[in-house]
């Protein structure tokens, strides 16, 4: 069975410093990451202990909605890891071998591990529905995190993580590419605005870092211009950091030790340059690494870290917004609405911007994933991420005629224009919640005509 | 990854298909990739882009935000699309040698 993604080869394996295992030694070092996590993420091993079986996970998963593929039922899928705990983990197992729904560790199984845990989207919906909260997410990420250790990755993680080791994000921007970004989102809003609105990078002593996604200096530009005409209106002290232009995380999502890191250059960032606050830009996965591990990777930390769209809410009394003429909706990022803490903010920012907000159904923190959750963006995956994105195009279809869809987050930016388009659903905009406050202030232009 | 034959020359290629060494394109290369992204026939606009992404490049070790890209060619990111079917971050930089674009995109 050969998995779906393309995997990194050895020499890019080794280039951000993991090794490969023989596969003769893949048993045995699998067996040794499972023990290490069985320890340091108790909460894995419970669920993989508990399942009774009772499938109200089976319709709740889009995953499996939309591949009509059996092992990506959220039980299914963890139990391409259960088998093998209970095998190798449990008395039982131990003594009865297979009788016990025990599975012996071998290619076949490794392979499988590979194909299904990278078609969970770790949106954690299951969870919700399953009487003992299973989190399958749990379950993929202690997957993909033993996988990587094995030196098995997906070619598109390993090049991520390789640009974060080279510029601190995602996308490999130097500073010499930032500040000429800046520039250009500077022109663009003296062009727009006649005020002179900066974006100021590396600025020492300031008292908010800034960290945006590194996709906003790349394709979505509006919602780095949104939060600096939020942060100019509002006359704060702010810079974005050039050494961590990345508010995403992707070690999350395929090796905890590279999470680790990005935490903690994060950290450095926010210490360099004296920041109180860090608030983090419009990232979902990121949102989740940054607010649950900072501190765990870098112990305390001397800074407060919010969400833009926290911050944005708590100012919106104070931010000169009219409202457009738009009818709104908005995709809830698995990472916000379920376990981050941010439902109503973005819905009370876009109320204030627009005359219209509608809500898809179902919403909130039972919204269905964009089926680009977990950095499944790769490609050659693109098949499988329509069918993982065909509940989302069925909510949208059921809106009728929209202008805007918000999408807060990059990799649902990236993921959500290319479902729609499969789905023949076009004729609206996409884009963040901050590009709709941006376009929303209002500015008395200086020289008026 | 895999290799294609240019002008008697073996070019490697990664796994999208992209350049694993800028310094390898030719213009050559580019007849060959626009076929694979889905551009008919080269013309003065596609030239005009592959030759701004390749400056670009130079200079700044990325490709350009999508946005300055349509400024700076004056060119709208319809016609883009139009001109590269499969996009300005798939298309566009692969025909101009450029690396592909990693990260959320
Ligand atoms: S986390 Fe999401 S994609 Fe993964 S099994 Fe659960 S519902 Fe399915
Ligand atoms: S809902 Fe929970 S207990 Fe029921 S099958 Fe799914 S994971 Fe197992």
């Amino acid at each position: 069975m050969k998995p779906p993604l393309n995997l990194a080869k050895e020499s890019d394996v080794n280039a951000i410093g993991f090794t490969v295992t023989r596969p003769e030694d893949h048993k045995q070092r699998t067996l040794e990451k499972m023990a290490e996590l069985r320890d340091s993420m108790r909460s894995l091993m419970v669920m993989l202990e508990t399942c009774t079986k009772c499938g109200n996970c089976a319709q709740q998963c889009h995953s499996y909605l939309g591949t009509g593929d059996y092992n990506n039922f959220p039980a299914a899928r963890a139990e391409l890891m259960r088998r093998v705990y209970k095998r190798y983990f449990t008395t039982a197992g131990k003594m009865f071998g297979r009788f016990n729904g025990a599975e012996e560790f071998d290619e076949e199984t490794l392979s499988k591990w590979v194909t299904y845990f990278y078609q969970c989207n770790e949106c954690r919906r299951c969870a919700r529905y399953c009487p003992f909260g299973i989190d399958t997410a749990e379950v993929t990420i202690a997957a993909r995190h033993i996988l990587s250790e094995l030196g098995i990755m997906p070619k598109f993680m390993q090049s991520i993580a390789s640009a974060m080791i080279k510029s601190g994000n995602n996308m490999g921007i130097s500073k010499l590419a930032c500040l000429d970004c800046v520039e250009f989102m500077e022109e663009e809003m003296q062009e727009e605005t006649g005020l002179d609105i900066k974006i100021p990078v590396d600025k020492p002593n300031s008292d908010i870092l800034y960290v945006p996604s590194s996709a906003d200096f790349f394709t979505n530009v509006d919602t780095m211009i949104g939060v600096a005409k939020m942060f100019h209106h509002l006359g704060v002290n702010w810079t974005i950091p050039s050494s961590v232009l990345e508010a995403a995380n992707f070690g999350l999502l395929f090796n905890l030790d590279v999470m680790r890191e990005q935490n903690q250059r994060l950290n450095a960032a926010a210490l360099e340059l004296g920041a109180s606050l860090v608030v983090q830009g419009e990232c979902g996965h990121g949102w989740r690494a940054a607010k649950m591990y900072t501190e765990g990777a870098s112990g305390p930390v001397p800074f407060k870290i919010m969400h833009v769209l926290e911050y944005c809410d708590e100012h919106l009394h104070e931010l000169p917004l009219r409202k457009l003429p738009m009818k709104v909706t908005l995709h809830d990022p698995c990472n916000y609405s379920r376990g981050g803490g941010i439902i109503e903010q973005p819905r009370r920012i876009i109320r204030a911007c627009v005359e219209e907000f509608v809500e898809m159904t179902p919403t909130g923190a039972d919204n269905f994933c964009c089926g680009g959750g977990s950095g499944l963006l790769m490609d050659e995956m693109l098949e499988i991420r329509m069918q993982l994105g065909k509940k989302k195009a069925e909510q949208i279809k059921a809106l009728g005629q929209i202008d805007y869809l918000a999408i807060p987050c990059s990799i649902c930016k990236a993921q959500i224009p290319t479902v729609m388009k499969h789905y023949g659903l076009e004729g609206f905009e996409k884009g963040g919640v901050m590009d709709l406050v941006g376009k929303a202030m209002i500015y008395d232009k200086p020289e008026e005509e | 990854m895999s290799f294609i034959a240019v002008e008697g020359k073996q070019v490697e290629l990664d796994e999208d298909g992209f350049l694993v060494e800028p310094s390898d394109w030719n213009e050559a290369i580019v007849s060959i990739f626009a076929k694979s992204e889905d551009v008919e026939e080269l013309t003065e606009e596609h030239w005009k882009v592959i030759n701004y992404l390749r400056e670009y490049f130079k200079k700044f070790g990325m490709a350009p935000m999508v946005r300055k890209m349509c400024k700076d060619t004056g060119l709208t990111l319809k016609q883009i699309y139009e001109l590269f079917p499969t996009g300005p971050a798939k298309g566009a930089c692969k025909l101009a040698g450029l690396p592909k674009p990693t990260g959320c995109v």
